[in-house]
């Protein structure tokens, strides 16, 4: 499942994860965005959820995802990761939170930064790109 | 095409004709009669230079086609979005890439020798637009089949008149293009 969000001002998101996979894609060209995931899921499910967060110009993002895991519900596995893209003068906060009281649980989260090295802009540019900042963009919108 | 010795300067040379900022270079580099010394290396790019790299990176984030889009944008290849869809699924499927490479995030996961047919896609898909194309060990990774398409590559990209730099260690590559060779010793 993928759901991208355009210059929101407030997520607020309850999610019982029934799917194997979910993406999340926030693009924020101006404003302030607060996005908030709360997942609990049934026990012996298997899933992975995946933020993306593309900011630019001098808007902002704060993002938290919280996984909670009752002591009654066993067998979770969990991938919880986030990746920001923050361009000119924008403000990305994103944590992942992980509330486990069940011991067999496996959970995994991650918080990536996701800016471009010196050689990947070396090799976009010797594709005729300068701006990769509109190639995140529509990537993210388009994949 | 360039020989030496390895460290001896051939990628560098090649890196050098394309613009990369670390590389100081002295003396000019001309196209068409034209210094292009003070040009940076996006608009090189447009201009009709082509570089397949050696170790072309993975870039997390950007998904494949859309860099296809990108780059039939910034180097006004003719198209609609259909057409290039079109045409990128079969150029990986003639070079040899897997199933569904177009929707793959950059280069992420694969082998050293899928990243060189990816390269000699682009250097495919943009070949009616190269005046220069640079190929940096294209032969190295990939297998056999692979070489009489990197020869086709240069055959036309000659046929219009088009120059190659060509840097590589496969001999039957060498033998082939010995008749114009530069080779450079250690400085």
């Amino acid at each position: 499942m993928r759901k991208v969000y355009l210059d929101a001002e407030s997520v607020d998101l309850t999610l019982v994860p029934t799917r194997p996979e979910y993406e999340y894609v926030f693009i924020q060209t101006e404003g302030q965005c607060t996005a908030k995931f709360d997942l609990t899921p049934f026990a012996d499910t298997k899933f992975k959820i995946t933020i993306y967060i593309y900011a630019e110009g001098t808007s902002s993002v704060d993002c938290v995802c919280r996984l909670n895991v009752p002591q009654e519900v066993s067998g979770v596995e969990a991938d919880v990761q986030i990746r920001s893209w923050p361009f000119d003068r924008s403000k990305i906060r994103a944590r992942p939170e992980m509330f486990i009281a069940n011991s067999d649980v496996v959970a995994a989260h991650g918080n990536a930064l996701g800016t471009l090295t010196p050689e990947q802009q070396y090799y976009l540019a010797t594709r005729g790109i300068a701006d990769y900042k509109q190639l995140i963009k529509e990537s993210l919108l388009n994949a | 095409m360039i020989t030496g010795q390895n460290g001896s300067g051939k990628s560098t040379l090649l890196h050098a004709v394309m613009g990369r900022p670390d590389i100081a270079v002295t003396g000019s580099i001309e196209l068409n009669g034209v210094s292009i010394i003070d040009i940076p290396v996006h608009e090189r790019s447009q201009q009709g230079i082509f570089l397949a790299h050696q170790a072309p990176p993975a870039i997390d984030g950007v998904n494949t086609m859309t860099l296809f889009k990108e780059i039939q944008k910034v180097q006004n290849v003719a198209g609609t979005t259909g057409e290039l869809i079109k045409t990128t699924k079969a150029l990986f499927n003639w070079i040899g890439l897997p199933e569904g490479w177009e929707k793959r995030q950059f280069n992420n996961g694969a082998s050293g020798g899928e990243r060189k047919k990816n390269e000699l896609a682009q250097a495919t898909y943009l070949q009616g637009k190269t005046q220069v194309l640079l190929l940096d060990e294209p032969d190295s990774g990939l297998e056999q089949s692979s070489r009489q398409k990197i020869i086709d590559l240069i055959e036309e990209t000659k046929n219009r008149n088009g120059c190659v730099l060509l840097v590589t260690h496969d001999l039957e590559l060498q033998q082939r293009y010995s008749g114009n060779q530069l080779d450079l010793t250690r400085a």
